[in-house]
């Protein structure tokens, strides 16, 4: 953009390639490049500032300023570039950029019968008559299980609700058996 | 104002410079003001429609919240569309209300209006008159809007059959435009237009 200033045969190709790549880089609100950059999963890039006023100013129609796909925050991605200037904590801008997401890669090495030295060892019992119980009761040796979703996500609370609903099937399955 | 929205105009503004379309003269930006609070928009009528030829002029506000809120643009041109009101040039134009979205720019604005100008949506209207027009008399539709641009943003199809009706009220001191209005809304049925004008 600041080539604008300076027309002429002075530019030659080089600059206008860097101008390009910049271009890329522009944030679709501000036209600026983008600071603080995420997103969304539509794939337009936003400086995260600029989408969170725009999030904002339409709390109850959230849509991508450039293709109106449903967009929400924490849906949206930040890019963490290498160069990404340090002296400045982009954390001290209100508001904070929603946090990348890390799960961790399959574990496919090694024989997986014996896993019990990488905490891949799970064990369940399960009480029931004779042709059932032979179900219930599984070993599963190395089967890595996900891990749990980070507190705080709406995953999170969904996994926290269900595991509240078996613990009350499974009191209300020991009550029935003392009573009968 | 604030600041981004400052930022934001300037770099749309040379941006809308350099575009194909400014190019092609089909649409035009200007600066009214240098703190870019307001800007005067043209656009070319578009081809195989009753503004062909003509060059209608906007007037462009923009909101202290911009881009996060749409500018405020209405036609300063008179035009004859069921989606302008005919009497402010208010546009009736969904993007420039709650289908905004905040990487439209300018050029793209601009660009919507000549669409609009090109595809009317009757049954959403600004100006129910011309919307009522366009329904029930395509024809007579086109000729008034026609008329209009020729008037009023230089188009090159004058009627001199709608001139000589108007010269007619003119003559008995009704004002050119009020005139013109009036003959418009009554499908230029003189009797009828000179009923309205002196009741």
């Amino acid at each position: 953009m600041a080539a604008a200033n300076e027309p002429g045969p002075s530019r030659n190709n080089e600059e206008k390639e860097k101008e390009k790549d910049e271009r890329m880089f522009e944030c679709n609100i501000c036209l600026d490049t983008a600071r603080d950059a995420v997103v969304s999963l539509c794939g337009h890039l936003f400086c995260w500032p600029c989408l969170h006023q725009w999030l904002e100013t339409r709390p109850n129609r959230q849509v991508c300023p450039v293709c109106k796909a449903a967009i929400s925050k924490e849906k949206v991605i930040p890019l963490y570039g290498r160069g990404s200037t340090k002296q400045e904590d982009p954390r001290n801008k209100v508001p904070p950029r929603p946090p990348g997401q890390r799960s961790e890669p399959e574990n496919n090495g090694g024989f997986p019968g014996f896993g019990f030295g990488d905490g891949g060892f799970h064990m369940s019992f399960g009480i029931g008559a004779f042709p059932f119980g032979f179900f219930t009761s599984t070993f599963n040796f190395g089967e890595p299980r996900p891990s749990a979703a980070p507190r705080g996500t709406p995953q999170f609370e969904e996994e926290q609700f269900v595991s509240k609903v078996f613990l009350w099937v499974a009191i209300m399955f020991v009550c029935w058996l003392l009573m009968a | 104002m604030a600041n981004i929205a400052a930022q934001r105009i300037k770099r749309e503004f040379k941006e809308v410079i350099k575009s194909e379309e400014v190019a092609k003269c089909a649409i035009k930006v200007e600066l009214v003001n240098d703190n870019y609070t307001e800007l005067k928009g043209e656009i070319a009528g578009p081809p195989e429609t009753p503004y062909e030829g003509g060059t209608f002029v906007l007037e462009i506000k923009v909101p202290e919240t911009y881009p996060f809120n749409p500018p405020k643009v209405r036609f300063i041109t008179k035009i004859w569309h069921p989606n302008i009101s005919s009497v402010t040039g208010a546009i009736c134009l969904d993007i420039l209300k709650d289908q905004w979205a905040a990487a439209m720019t300018l050029r793209t604005v601009l660009l919507s209006l000549q669409a609009l100008l090109a595809a009317a949506e009757p049954d959403d209207p600004q100006d129910a008159v011309v919307a009522k027009q366009f329904k029930e008399n395509q024809d007579m539709f086109k000729q008034t809007a026609r008329h209009w641009t020729s008037i009023y943003a230089g188009g090159p199809h004058r009627n001199t059959e709608f001139d000589l009706k108007i010269r007619r009220l003119t003559d008995m001191g009704i004002e050119d435009h009020q005139a013109r209005v009036a003959l418009s809304s009554y499908n230029w049925d003189l009797e009828r237009a000179t009923e309205q004008l002196f009741s």
